[in-house]
């Protein structure tokens, strides 16, 4: 069975397909690429911004998302917060 | 130590107001408060340097949790790193007080029941907001009010309640069985080492409190209870190693 992701898997996931594609990447890309409900990514997109680990950029009728020094910083040390949050029982579902 | 002769000091200290030879040594004092209760004089230094070890500990867990906040952005590292650093100055005040209250440097403060009841309710005061914030923590809810109502109770129960000694070792305890439950059914769900070590590690807590209640009248209870809590800090501080061990690894 698999077993259901965390808060912190899941933005790992949109950060790293964001990331995959060269640091800039359509909404929906990430749709297709995080396994994730429409509603749900817009949940996490706009926590993701608000948190400044992407920004988004608005582009005549498109817009699209790209990652921030912060957001980098997150995919680097990832194994660490996960390792540090899930010992301690740290993390959200 | 602070604990055990926080009332002693006052009676003892009005009681030999015009002894002025056992005024010149504190140390006579301590060696007298620690007959009338039944603390050892043995276990004063390891008092210090055990309290002193915990504070360090719970400083260095609450660093490396603010460290993950300012990566995450999550509010739990958040909540948890105020919950150690509040521990930290709890057992760092205790420690310095302590250390103070043995050391010839006591003898240049005129109260030294003062000092004691000092150390012993800012102790009381920083572990309760610890203790609070992890329990908010662990209950998981996302509510501003709900963390103020709980801490106001908790402070103002403690400034009014009469026994502040019995309340705190007991509340505390209460709080810890909260803590303790959530640990083990994290551990449960996870079913990995690490959160075990720190199921096992809050349940030392809470034995160690749950000892503490019984200190008030009997010395062995107080010294079981420091190694209890000895062993707790030593698994918070394996688990951590642990932690950034792997978390180097597998970059």
């Amino acid at each position: 069975m698999v077993r259901k992701r965390n808060k912190l898997q899941i933005i790992y996931d949109i950060l790293k397909v964001i990331k995959g594609k060269n640091g800039k990447i359509k909404p929906t890309h990430i749709l297709y690429k995080s396994n994730l409900s429409y509603s749900m990514m817009e949940e996490y997109l706009g926590e993701l911004i608000s948190k400044k680990f992407i920004i988004e950029i608005k582009e005549k009728q498109s817009k699209t998302y790209s990652l921030t020094e912060k957001g980098i910083k997150y995919l680097d040390e990832y194994k660490f917060i996960i390792e540090f949050s899930d010992s301690f029982g740290l993390i959200e579902e | 130590m602070l604990k055990k002769t926080q009332e002693v000091s006052f009676i003892s200290f009005k009681r030999d107001k015009h002894d002025k030879k056992l005024r010149k040594s504190v140390f006579l004092k301590l060696n007298k408060m620690a007959h009338l209760f039944l603390t050892s004089n043995w276990f004063f230094l390891y008092d210090v340097i055990f309290e002193l070890f915990f504070a360090i500990t719970a400083l260095i867990v609450s660093v490396y949790s603010f460290k993950v906040y300012k990566l995450s952005n999550q509010n739990q590292p958040k909540l948890f790193g105020i919950a150690f650093l509040s521990f930290s100055i709890s057992y760092f005040i205790q420690s310095i007080l302590n250390y103070l209250i043995i050391s010839e440097k006591a003898q240049i403060i005129s109260n030294i029941g003062i000092l004691n009841s000092l150390g012993l309710f800012s102790h009381i005061f920083f572990f309760i907001i610890g203790l609070t914030t992890l329990a908010y923590m662990v209950l998981k809810i996302r509510s501003k009010q709900t963390y103020i109502l709980l801490l106001s109770s908790s402070l103002l129960s403690f400034l009014i309640i009469a026994n502040k000694l019995y309340w705190f070792y007991a509340f505390s305890s209460l709080l810890l069985i909260f803590i303790s439950i959530y640990y083990f059914l994290n551990f449960t769900k996870n079913k990995k080492p690490k959160s075990f070590i720190i199921f096992l590690a809050f349940l030392f807590l809470l034995f160690g409190h749950i000892h503490f209640i019984f200190s008030v009248n009997h010395l062995l209870y107080y010294i079981i209870g420091h190694f209890l809590e000895l062993l707790a800090y030593i698994l918070i501080l394996i688990n951590l190693t642990l932690v950034l061990k792997n978390g180097k690894k597998k970059k």
